[in-house]
């Protein structure tokens, strides 16, 4: 019998918690007739109605809206803000990293001294300024996230290119005449991917948290779309009458971000 | 001394590479810092483009802005004109000094007395620890900020829940800013302790049977703390998102809300001053990170 430990439990956690992640934002995609959620009907008999109100389980906020449908809503666009960040913004690093540790030289040295300088900067403050040239929107907010947050990525890639570059199975096929472009795509990426994953898994979590806090601050999406961030946001205002707005969300940022951050973990690396 | 020559210019070109990023980025952002809830008459507008000279070919207003920046003057705010960067951010300043300083120390002290704790518990109670400190990591601020007004201001009434009206004031902010960096500081501490703990100098000085204090603080502690500080420059990076956020919840009139704010009324010369403030301090940050590094750890210095 396998005792249970800290790291199993977070193990078990983190899988099962991307699952759940994974069944909200199919929840969400779902149409409103399938599922019986309208994250926008307003009744305004029911302002800011407490959790338990017949037909809204969770209450109804500072318009009447329904706070399930719009968490439910909410949860699946988050997720997929993060899920885009973090695909991105990984494969921005990857390509980054393997360019520059595959071609070694003056050229690794400029592409490093570049990243340094990207790398100096905290990613909120990239992110915000490129809000100003984005404007509002989904889009704007994964294409700021990812561009403020891929150095790290990069940086491991690069590392592990490296230690590729010294195997002797590399050295094996390159004297057997194999082109560049062979040895990229057929020994380089599939020996990174392993660590692709890993890097994705811890990437997610940050575009989630960038995206709420863009939101909360009222740069990232703008009040009729629903995110965890703009939820927050509402929750926050209308803090002292009723504290569960703002708990709901604030719940489902925690479980994500651990969820996330605990697969990363136990599944390698660190 | 040649190497601190040579970091000082590499510091003095990223903060130009910053200042044309941000100079060429928020020159691309659709829209004007003069566009307003009344449409202003074309002539006017044309007027004002003049004055605060963008109605200039773009190299001509980077080379302008730029030698105006590098003699030290950072020009006036377009939003509230006669107004001068440099005043708005030197009354911002002290403000996100005296926060951030406090929030800085707070999570030095706990991520050492947390890292300790965590490094000298035996397995399932350090998992535990493990465990919990992830889920501090993770808290972002904004929820850890609401917490805690929600309980010290709303239900016990000790601080107040916003603005800045002195010492009280810093309590709470500082709290929310210092708990999340803390947490990851503690989780390195902890690391680079057990480490030491099982390296050969530090069981010979056990073997030697030195006092217990001595042999943690001296061989322990000491030695450990390298980790720590050479991670000081990124994690102040940490403490400057995180007053963007708290200071705009809790209304502090401070650099990180003069940030927001800037970039909310496209107000070019405040979000160009107010970006450089940021670089040259996590510059600045990085540099004493490291000579601190040096002197509590000869290690370093050979490499």
């Amino acid at each position: 019998m396998r005792s249970i430990t800290p790291a199993r439990i977070r193990k078990t956690f983190g899988i099962g918690g991307i699952l759940f992640f994974l069944f909200l934002v199919v929840f969400a995609i779902l149409p409103g007739q399938l599922t019986g959620l309208d994250p926008v009907r307003q009744d305004t008999r029911l302002v800011l109605a407490a959790p338990g109100t017949p037909g809204h389980p969770l209450g109804c906020d500072f318009l009447g809206r329904d706070n399930l449908s719009r968490l439910v809503s909410g949860s699946g666009v988050s997720l997929l803000i993060g899920l885009s960040v973090g695909v991105l913004s990984t494969v921005l690093g990857a390509f980054w990293g393997l360019l520059s540790g595959y071609a070694g030289g003056t050229f690794d040295t400029v592409l490093m001294r570049l990243l340094e300088v990207w790398y100096a900067l905290p990613e909120l403050l990239i992110a915000t300024i490129l809000m100003l040239v984005l404007g509002h929107g989904i889009v704007s907010v994964v294409v700021a996230l990812s561009i403020g947050g891929w150095m790290g990525v990069a940086r491991v890639v690069r590392a592990e290119t490296l230690k590729i570059r010294e195997q002797a199975y590399l050295e094996a096929a390159r004297s057997l005449g194999a082109t560049p472009l062979r040895l990229l795509l057929k020994h380089f990426v599939p020996n990174l991917l392993p660590v692709l994953f890993v890097l994705l898994l811890f990437r997610i979590p940050g575009g989630i948290l960038g995206e709420s806090t863009l939101s909360f601050l009222g740069l990232g999406l703008s009040p009729p779309a629903s995110s965890w961030g703009t939820l927050v946001n509402e929750g926050w205002k209308a803090l002292p009458l009723t504290p569960w707005i703002l708990a709901f969300p604030a719940i489902m940022i925690i479980l994500a971000l651990l969820a996330f951050q605990w697969a990363g973990e136990e599944s390698g690396i660190r | 001394m040649k190497r601190i020559l040579r970091r000082l210019i590499a510091s003095i070109l990223l903060v130009w590479a910053v200042f044309t990023l941000t100079f060429f980025l928020s020159r691309m952002a659709p829209g004007s810092p003069f566009q307003g809830e009344r449409k202003l008459p074309p002539e006017i507008m044309q007027t004002l483009l003049a004055y605060y000279h963008l109605d200039r070919p773009l190299p001509v207003q980077y080379w302008e802005v730029l030698k105006k920046t590098a003699s030290g003057d950072l020009g006036s705010s377009f939003k509230n004109p006669g107004v001068s960067v440099s005043e708005v951010i030197g009354r911002a300043l002290p403000v996100s000094m005296v926060l951030g300083g406090t929030a800085f120390l707070e999570s030095i002290v706990l991520a050492l007395c947390l890292g300790l704790w965590m490094a000298r518990s035996g397995e399932p109670a350090a998992g535990l620890l493990r465990t919990l400190s992830s889920v501090w990591v993770a808290l972002p601020s904004f929820l850890l900020a609401a917490l805690l007004i929600e309980v010290f201001s709303v239900k016990l009434g000790i601080f107040p829940p916003a603005l800045w009206t002195g010492w009280s004031s810093v309590v709470l902010p500082s709290l929310a800013m210092s708990i999340a960096p803390a947490g990851y500081l503690a989780r390195i501490f902890a690391t680079s302790l057990s480490e030491t703990f099982r390296s050969p100098f530090f069981q010979a000085a056990r073997g030697r049977g030195i006092s217990h204090w001595r042999l943690l603080s001296a061989h322990g502690i000491l030695p450990s703390l390298n980790a720590v500080v050479s991670i000081l420059g990124p994690i102040s990076a940490s403490f400057l998102t995180g007053s963007f956020v708290v200071e705009s919840l809790f209304a502090i009139p401070g650099i990180g809300r003069v940030f927001v704010l800037s970039v909310m009324n496209r107000d070019y010369p405040m979000i160009m001053g107010t970006t450089l403030v940021y670089t040259g301090f996590l510059v600045g940050m990085t540099l004493v990170g490291d000579a601190i590094g040096e002197w509590i750890d000869p290690r370093v210095r050979s490499l």
